[in-house]
């Protein structure tokens, strides 16, 4: 991640050994410090890379014990025996028996069917269940109904096949290497990184060599000078910084696990905060994935049903004699059943079997009346047909619970145009009355208009049979039909919808409101796909389409200013038909939108369009042909529940909840830990030039060195390591859900105020503590600064032994060297106390830091106290070894910085104070970071 | 792929024009005239004020220390020792007696030295006790003689060559200077030759006595005549026509307080030095 970094360590490492060997060439004796710095450095580089490579495996981790391993197995008939072999195991020709519940091991043709029906919805997005014969329909392998595909579930039924295609060869080996064939692309924030280490770099490198070539035309030896580059490369290199982003980021990604979103790679932690687009699926991430009631028609009026996930609070007006018979057939007209064995388990939670809508009513019925089963058993069932798509009724013939009343009762429920064609009465307030063309009227405003919300409209019918007809003996053969089946009494009409989740309008307006353009993309019916997405708020209350705008003002679609619509429902045709400019056109054009009856190929397309506006892109989808369209997206976000594996192996981030809410706490994190990397980068920038200036001014005024370069190691893997961890647990400072997401291009992580006022102000100011410190240090042990100006040569004379400080009294060099350290020490300990007023000041961009509470991180003290613990035991507890070059300091030393801290933390404060009183003014322009 | 190559290269040059100077705007490095003087001038204003702080600060710092002796003194307790004349590049003596030019810097360097010792600078000097330390009040504070015949064949009085012509050459060894030094005892400084002995040595004064008058020292700006005492080495080498090579070390001894042996510092009370003469 960090590699350029890397390869500038390296190579002061390698200078570091060539600087040695020529010193050793020339004198034998001479020290191995060289040879120390060079190890240490190439000791860094090495372990900060295993560091983040074990941060990165752990992450990596969580995902592998995601997935279930547990290998698949495959009933095989091979020498005219039935064996079971591991599905991988297979071959092209080998005979395989499937049944209800197995996942097909392999892309198979069947040989024979009994009942068969599979689930392909992880392969084509369809979600009604497929049968599946051994006849040949079609020439679309995809399509004709002989063949079914590797990783499929077989529903019901049994079948056997011949295998035709295995592993990387079947339908979904083929969009899996499709996938894998996608280019993925750089993260946003590990381009970020990458800008912010050329940036470096580029310092490091052009600094160095500037002063390499100033120092060989100030007659140094090309030896020192070679020293001074390394110094300087070293002062430049935030080296902890590698470890610092990494935990940063992974403390995130613990963060977000927590609230449900799995990310595999820790980089895209930060993806999904600026994320500008969000392209989701409908069923199952914005709804809640099961058919559910929501409006009641009868009494010539429309009721709405409770939605929620509960169903807890039905409010409509159940008074009504009509909801008595109403409530009677949508019990008994039901086949669907509970499973057995789920006493404890609410209602909504019970697993049923039978079709989705027959579901929603036995459910709904369930929580409105109680035992259904109860109620069934007293109305005996007699006779039954079941819906099919021919008849499009269902009905059913019941002895009534009433023993004084002998007669039958015939329920009947399907498509309302069917029902009423039978019926010639109609009951209104338990009354039955003739049905005449005004209340037929009545019935089809309600029909519009129930189906104009997008949802699967029922209607409901009864009639008693006369009991001296009829009596209670009487043989009901339903292919015979000897049963009346016209002249019902019409009860009411009753609608159903998979419902938005309830969490999901929130989570859209936060979206809206973070600037997050979210377009629906779905395989349903463009009515249902527009209601859905107005009841959760993708296409908000006001907005229009096209087509709205058309019928509003009664003119021709086409004459309709595109526009004056903000909103467009577009269909797979249309979109199959639209070249990429057009494409880019209504994504520009339309704030919001919602592809419906699209393939799941088309999402591509989409999220291609998407990415061309500069827009980064999260995709959510859980098919296996979705996987192209993840990896092809900034972020591909799967399903953790209805996801295949092969849609969790593409995406970068897994929402174990399905929840769509969930994804935009997965923004709020992504935000946050952008805005704090910021101010960890700017942190442990500052402190660079407080390293670099010694140098510096150590060629050019020819001090004796202030400090040293394994001292600057201390500062940046010491010291100054939990710190800038400690800056990932700041709070968010204004609601970052209220702004844009950041440009790719405009918004940078480093951007020309944060490396100006971090190098050239704040920098500059630690710089100067530090050296008033260093300046004490010497002063007061006899050199005073006009001593030291140009006494370096003198200094470093390993041979001089009576160098004069301003005294009068004279010096060995090993006396000047421990010195020296001394001044090493006051000067790294000068740039630790400055830290700590630099670290409390990027606790904050903006807003004072008491408006943001010192307090309020604790992290952050935490930080603090490990900075000063660490440099008083390498002051006092690592002293006496001599390679570190720490010596014991005076206690008054440690204090001579703070006036200079608490100067940068009211220099900083000026700063936000400006910032906020003048918004826009050339002040906030140039010093906002 | 090249040509695509070539256009980005062009591209980017453009764009690099425009960055240095760009017409339309009038942005010379992507800031305009009146922007670049804004940026300067706050730039002249913030560093201004840094520098007068950072002055001040040092004024204030510089007014807490003492003019005559520094705050402290803990980091050079005990004296190092160094020789003269002053080596080129390591305490490696090398001339050949009928080379005069191989020795005259020697000569000029020990010379040089050895002027503040002179008689006539010496005037106005006190003649101290021997064998007592001279403590002194002040506020005038005088500093002892120490007479150039105390060195005998080594005080450039009757041989200006310091013996270098005639094959015996002489070298100074000093104790470094530090102020309220008091040494125990009665220190002198002992040499001695270290492997083959092909030379004698001798030391003036004899026996290398330092002489505990010539202590304590009060700093550079009160006691600003002390002259620090010396001893001389002299090598008599017994055969001239050969190449001669010795090792010379010296050390303190005699006094408690003064360090002669530092795993470290390897001059701290010591010296070591090598002579070379070549016939």
């Amino acid at each position: 991640m960090v590699g350029g970094f890397s390869i500038l360590l390296w190579i002061g490492a390698i200078l570091c050994w060539i600087a040695y060997g020529i010193q050793y060439s020339n004198d034998k004796s001479s020290s191995l410090d060289s040879v120390y710095l060079g190890s240490v450095l190439a000791l860094v580089v090495v372990l900060t890379g295993i560091f983040a490579y074990y941060q990165e495996a752990k992450s990596t981790n969580i995902m592998a014990s995601f997935h279930q391993m547990i290998p698949q197995q495959a009933l095989v008939i091979r020498d005219s025996e039935k064996k079971t072999v591991p599905a991988d195991q297979l071959v092209v020709g080998d005979i395989v028996e499937i049944k209800g519940g197995d996942r097909i091991p392999a892309d198979i043709r069947l040989l024979s069917a009994q009942g068969c029906k599979v689930d392909n919805s992880s392969l084509t997005g369809e979600s009604e269940p497929q049968p599946r014969s051994c006849e040949f329909t079609h020439d679309n392998p995809l399509e004709t109904k002989n063949i079914s595909f590797f990783s499929t579930t077989c529903l019901e039924g049994t079948a056997t096949g011949v295998v035709i295609s295995t592993g990387d060869r079947t339908v979904i080996g083929q969009i899996a290497s499709l996938a894998s064939g996608v280019e993925n692309s750089k993260t946003p924030i590990g381009l970020e990184i990458e800008h912010f280490v050329h940036i470096v770099a580029g310092v490091a490198v052009s600094i160095g060599v500037l002063f390499f070539v100033i120092a060989v035309s100030m007659k140094y030896r090309v030896l020192d000078s070679i020293v001074f580059l390394i110094g300087i490369i070293v002062a430049n290199v935030p080296e902890g910084l590698l470890a610092t982003v990494t935990v940063a980021l992974s403390l995130t990604a613990k963060r977000m696990a927590k609230k449900n979103c799995l990310v595999k790679g820790l980089e895209a932690v930060e993806t999904l905060g600026s994320t500008s687009i969000i392209c989701s699926d409908k069923t199952g991430t914005l709804t809640q994935n099961r058919m559910t009631v929501a409006h009641l028609w009868f009494d010539n009026q429309v009721f709405v049903a409770d939605t929620s996930e509960d169903h807890s609070n039905q409010v409509f007006d159940q008074s009504s004699a009509t909801w008595a018979s109403l409530s009677k057939i949508i019990t008994l007209c039901n086949r669907a059943e509970f499973r057995p064995g789920q006493e404890g388990v609410p209602v909504m939670k019970k697993a049923v079997v039978g079709d989705a809508s027959e579901t929603a009513l036995l459910k709904f019925s369930e929580v409105i009346l109680g035992n259904v089963m109860e109620i069934r058993k007293r109305n005996r069932k007699v006779a039954e047909i079941p819906f099919n798509s021919t008849n499009k009724f269902q009905l059913s013939i019941h002895e009534t619970d009433d023993p004084s009343d002998k007669r039958f009762l015939v329920v009947m429920k399907g498509a309302p145009e069917r029902v009423l064609e039978k019926c010639s009465t109609i009951m209104v307030s338990g009354q039955e009355q003739p049905l005449d063309r005004s209340t037929a009227q009545t019935f089809h405003t309600a029909y519009m208009e129930l189906g104009g919300l997008g949802e699967r409209v029922l209607g409901f019918c009864h009639l008693y049979l006369p009991a001296d007809e009829f009596p209670a003996t009487y043989s009901f053969d339903v292919d015979a039909m000897n049963f009346p089946t016209s002249s019902f009494c019409f009860v009411g009409l009753l609608s159903m919808i998979d419902p938005p989740r309830s969490t999901v309008p929130d989570a859209v307006t936060k979206c809206r409101s973070a600037g997050i353009k979210i377009i629906m993309v779905t395989g349903d019916h463009p009515i249902t796909a527009k209601a859905i997405a107005k009841s959760v708020g993708i296409i908000s209350a006001n907005s229009e389409t096209v087509e709205d705008v058309a019928k509003r003002l009664n003119v021709a679609v086409e004459q309709v200013d595109k526009r004056d619509a903000k909103a467009a429902v577009v269909t797979g045709m249309e979109l199959k038909d639209m070249s990429p400019a057009q494409l880019d056109e209504l994504l520009a054009n339309h704030s919001e939108i919602v592809f419906a009856r699209t393939s799941p190929q088309q999402k591509l397309i989409i999220v291609e369009g998407c990415q061309r506006q500069d827009a980064i892109v999260a995709v959510t989808g859980d098919g296996v042909n979705d996987s192209p369209a993840l990896k092809k997206a900034d972020i591909g976000i799967a399903m953790g529940i209805t996801g295949s594996d092969a849609a969790k192996s593409a995406a970068d981030m897994v929402l174990l909840d399905d929840n769509f809410a969930s994804i935009v706490t997965g923004v709020e994190e992504g935000r946050l830990i952008f805005d704090n990397l910021k101010k960890t980068i700017a942190y442990t920038l500052t402190k660079n030039i407080a390293e670099l200036c010694p140098f510096l001014i150590y060629i050019i005024a020819g001090l004796p060195l202030p400090i040293g370069t394994i001292t600057i190691l201390f500062i940046d893997l010491g010291t100054d390591i939990i710190p800038s961890i400690a800056l990932a647990y700041e709070k968010a400072e204004r609601d970052i859900m209220n702004r844009k997401p950041r440009h790719k291009k405009k918004d940078r992580l480093v951007n020309k105020p944060l490396a100006v006022y971090s190098y050239l102000h704040i920098g500059l100011m630690q710089a100067l503590g530090a050296f008033v410190v260093y300046f004490t240090v010497y002063a007061q042990q006899g050199f005073r600064p006009s001593a030291l100006l140009n006494l370096r040569v003198e200094w470093e004379k390993g041979y001089v032994n009576d160098l004069e400080d301003s005294y009068g009294q004279e010096w060995t060099s090993y006396q000047r060297k421990y010195l020296e350290w001394t001044g090493y020490t006051a000067f790294f300990v000068g740039i630790m106390v400055q830290q700590i007023a630099d670290l409390i000041i990027r606790k904050t961009r903006r807003n004072s830091i008491f408006q943001q509470g010192l307090f309020r991180n604790k992290v952050i003290w935490v930080g603090i106290a490990s900075q000063v613990i660490i440099a008083l035991i390498l002051s006092c507890g690592l002293g006496s070894i001599v390679a570190l070059n720490f010596t014991m300091l005076r206690p008054q030393y440690w204090f001579v910085a703070v006036p200079h801290a608490v100067l940068i933390w009211v220099y900083d404060e000026v700063r936000k104070l400006a910032i906020r009183l003048y918004p826009g003014s050339w002040w906030d322009k140039n010093m906002y970071y | 792929m090249t040509k695509q190559e070539k256009k980005s290269f062009n591209q980017s040059l453009a764009e690099w024009k425009l960055f240095i100077y760009n017409p339309t705007t009038g942005e010379f490095l992507g800031r305009t005239a009146k922007s670049w003087g804004l940026i300067l001038l706050f730039y002249l204003v913030f560093y201004g004020f840094l520098a007068a702080l950072f002055s001040f600060t040092m004024w204030a710092m510089l007014q807490t220390l003492n003019d005559e002796v520094p705050k402290y003194r803990d980091q050079i307790p005990s004296p190092g020792l160094m020789v003269f004349p002053k080596p080129v590049t390591a305490l490696d003596f090398s001339f050949s007696v009928s080379n005069p030019e191989s020795y005259r810097g020697y000569i000029n360097d020990l010379k040089k030295f050895l002027k503040s010792y002179g008689l006539e600078e010496q005037k106005n000097l006190t003649n101290c006790p021997s064998g007592v330390f001279r403590e002194q009040n002040g506020p005038e504070y005088t500093s002892c003689r120490f007479p150039l015949v105390l060195l005998e064949a080594c005080s450039g009085v009757d041989d200006p060559e310091f013996g270098y012509s005639s094959g015996s050459p002489c070298i100074l060894v000093k104790m470094n200077r530090i102020i309220g030094l008091k040494p125990q005892g009665e220190p002198r400084i002992e040499c001695i030759l270290k492997g083959e002995n092909t030379a004698v040595l001798s030391t003036y004064p004899s026996n290398g006595m330092i002489d505990l008058k010539y202590f304590p020292y009060y700093g550079k700006k009160l006691h600003g005549s002390y002259l620090q005492p010396l001893v001389a080495v002299q090598l008599i080498f017994g055969n001239r026509n050969d190449i001669n090579e010795v090792t010379v070390e010296c050390k303190i001894d005699g006094s408690p307080n003064l360090k002669n042996q530092d795993d470290r510092d390897k001059f701290l009370g010591r010296v070591v030095f090598k002579i070379t003469m070549r016939p």
